[in-house]
């Protein structure tokens, strides 16, 4: 074989073919998909672990009393309807949260990174692909909670209106806490450091932001704490909207969602400069893919 | 050289100049000075042990009282009755799953093969690094009975009689559940993996304990009443509930009624979990398994 040849062929520009970003992101979502169900051993867990969750507060809802949850104005369900919503609801972005972080450690611990990295993928393609994969189970565990919650007992107060408006409040959820998730995922290309935060962020909003009580209940302090989390808004919003029938016309409904909004447009753009900060920090240390 | 020799002189047993109480104590120093390297861990581990409480703390406020008394356990407070579930469920499984993450830890990153050809008996490693456990999960469990004590005034029946007795349920919890996780750190070591199960037995215990709620509760599902009342840890916090909300003490009959009980679960368990160890400690050295994750 002549080499100049070889050199030749190898020196040729290959066209990049334009994927389009829906597709890679589909193709990540399979992939992802393909991996998780190998898995089926920690599926089990998972699922078994919710169920244990909701059972046990089931049983708790048997000694406590409804009158904090109706004085708060969610009238119907009681105190099992209030923290299965909170419950499912916490896990749901809390699975998802920690869920972007991990995988952007596992391609780090496994050596994968560059490699996904010096593919023609766009890494926000890769980031976009994960997230989606992750709120996807994440949905599907929730609505495996929901389930659970029905048949032992748990009763909505609902519209057609209600439904679709708590369909808005979990989008916006889904999108505030994207949010969160990348802004931890770029601390964790610098740090290879991450679960302090979705730590922290998992018992301060278990703390104040009402996943298992009223936030009456709580002094004004941590009730003022709570109100940076959007998760407080979107659980008040949701429960209003399956607990008391409101909907998107109510106030107290729409003061929720117009927060959430706010929290997106305030968080998303600092959340992607982070990212934007520690990808190139990790790229110009040469240490992106190391652990 | 004479290969004979030389193959001889390999074979010549190195007299062991340490007992086995010295390779406990390096084993339990090596690792509590690597834990006090782990700064982070440990502010935010009593960080969260801190908002826990006081989330319990919160959520006992809309629980009905009565409830508590009409299930038997007298005129006491929710808060009291779930600290007491809390702080013991959370010390058990620290201590237990420290056994199985320590190994899951050393044949993931590859240290468990010197540590096995070292002159460190692995009884020695096992039991050093348990009280390496025993002494960190302490600290949360003080902490969390401390501060339900002294800033939430949680009314704990506390004396010299109550707390030996609550040190004797507690050495009688850790000793009936000792077996299992000896067992499954046997089993990590053969299948690489097997966290995740103590993990779900962590959940299991905590809901069939009745941490959160009185166990009569339970008894509208036979199958899950009768699951509850086949774990050592439903008698376990039996005793510490009757101990420190009712100030029973060692003499009481139902206190040495469940401590006998827990006292042949350490019986049965301790010895199967030391078999499966072995089984696994064996194996995977005919195997050739020993450093491979």
């Amino acid at each position: 074989m002549d080499p100049a040849q070889l050199v030749k062929i190898l020196s040729d520009e290959t066209p990049r073919r334009k994927t389009p970003i829906p597709q890679v992101v589909a193709s990540f979502i399979a992939r992802d998909f393909k991996i998780w169900w190998t898995y089926k051993f920690w599926i089990t867990l998972d699922i078994s672990g919710i169920l244990i969750f909701v059972a046990t507060y089931y049983l708790f809802s048997l000694i406590t009393s409804p009158q904090q949850i109706q004085e708060a104005g969610y009238v119907a369900g009681g105190y099992f309807t209030f923290a299965l919503i909170g419950i499912a609801f916490q896990q749901y972005v809390f699975f998802a949260v920690q869920s972007i972080n991990m995988s952007v450690r596992e391609e780090q611990w496994n050596g994968t990174m560059e490699t996904v990295l010096s593919s023609a993928t766009d890494f926000k393609a890769f980031l976009l692909g994960e997230t989606c994969f992750y709120f996807i189970i994440s949905s599907a565990f929730l609505f495996i909670s929901f389930s659970v919650g029905y048949l032992l007992g748990a009763s909505f107060y609902v519209s057609v209106t209600s439904l679709l408006s708590a369909l808005v409040l979990s989008a916006l959820l889904i999108a505030s806490h994207m949010a969160i998730g990348v802004l931890s995922a770029g601390i964790i290309m610098k740090t290879k450091q991450g679960n302090p935060l979705t730590w922290a962020f998992s018992w301060m909003t278990q703390l104040v932001s009402g996943v298992f009580y009223p936030l009456k209940l709580l002094p004004w302090y941590l009730e003022w704490v709570g109100r940076i989390f959007p998760l407080t808004y979107s659980l008040d919003g949701i429960r209003l909207c399956l607990q008391a029938c409101q909907d998107l016309t109510s106030s107290a409904v729409f003061s929720n969602v117009a927060s959430l909004i706010v929290f997106i447009i305030v968080a998303t753009p600092i959340s992607l400069y982070v990212f934007k900060i520690g990808y190139d920090a990790a790229r110009r240390d040469g240490s992106l893919g190391q652990y | 050289m004479n290969v004979d020799e030389l193959i001889e002189l390999f074979r010549e047993d190195t007299l062991r100049l340490t007992s086995g109480v010295t390779h406990v104590w390096a084993v339990f120093w090596a690792n509590l000075k690597m834990f006090l390297t782990y700064r982070t861990w440990v502010v935010t581990e009593t960080l969260s042990t801190v908002a826990s409480i006081a989330m319990y703390s919160f959520m006992g406020l809309q629980v009905d009282a009565g409830r508590i008394t009409a299930a038997g356990y007298g005129n006491v407070d929710w808060l009291a009755f779930a600290l007491v579930g809390v702080a013991t469920a959370n010390y058990l499984w620290m201590c237990i799953s420290r056994i199985s993450h320590t190994m899951q830890h050393e044949v993931s990153e590859g240290t468990l093969e010197p540590i096995i050809s070292s002159m460190i008996r692995m009884r020695s490693y096992i039991v050093g690094q348990s009280i390496r456990g025993f002494l960190v999960s302490a600290y949360f469990m003080v902490g969390a009975l401390l501060i339900g004590l002294y800033v939430l005034r949680v009314a704990l029946i506390v004396n010299l009689g109550t707390l030996v007795s609550f040190v004797a349920i507690l050495f009688m919890m850790i000793a009936s559940y000792l077996g299992i996780g000896i067992m499954a750190a046997g089993i990590i070591l053969v299948y690489k993996k097997g966290d995740p199960l103590t993990f779900l037995m962590a959940s299991v215990t905590e809901f069939l304990g009745g941490v959160l709620f009185p166990l009569k509760y339970l008894q509208d599902y036979p199958v899950l009443w009768w699951l509850a009342w086949l774990m050592p840890y439903t008698y376990a916090l039996d005793a510490a509930r009757a101990v420190l909300l009712t100030g029973a003490t060692l003499i009481s009959l139902n206190v040495l009624g469940d401590l006998a009980i827990l006292g042949i679960y350490a019986v049965v368990f301790i010895p199967v979990g030391l078999w499966v160890f072995r089984w696994g400690c064996d194996r995977i050295r005919y195997e050739g398994t020993v450093a491979t994750y």
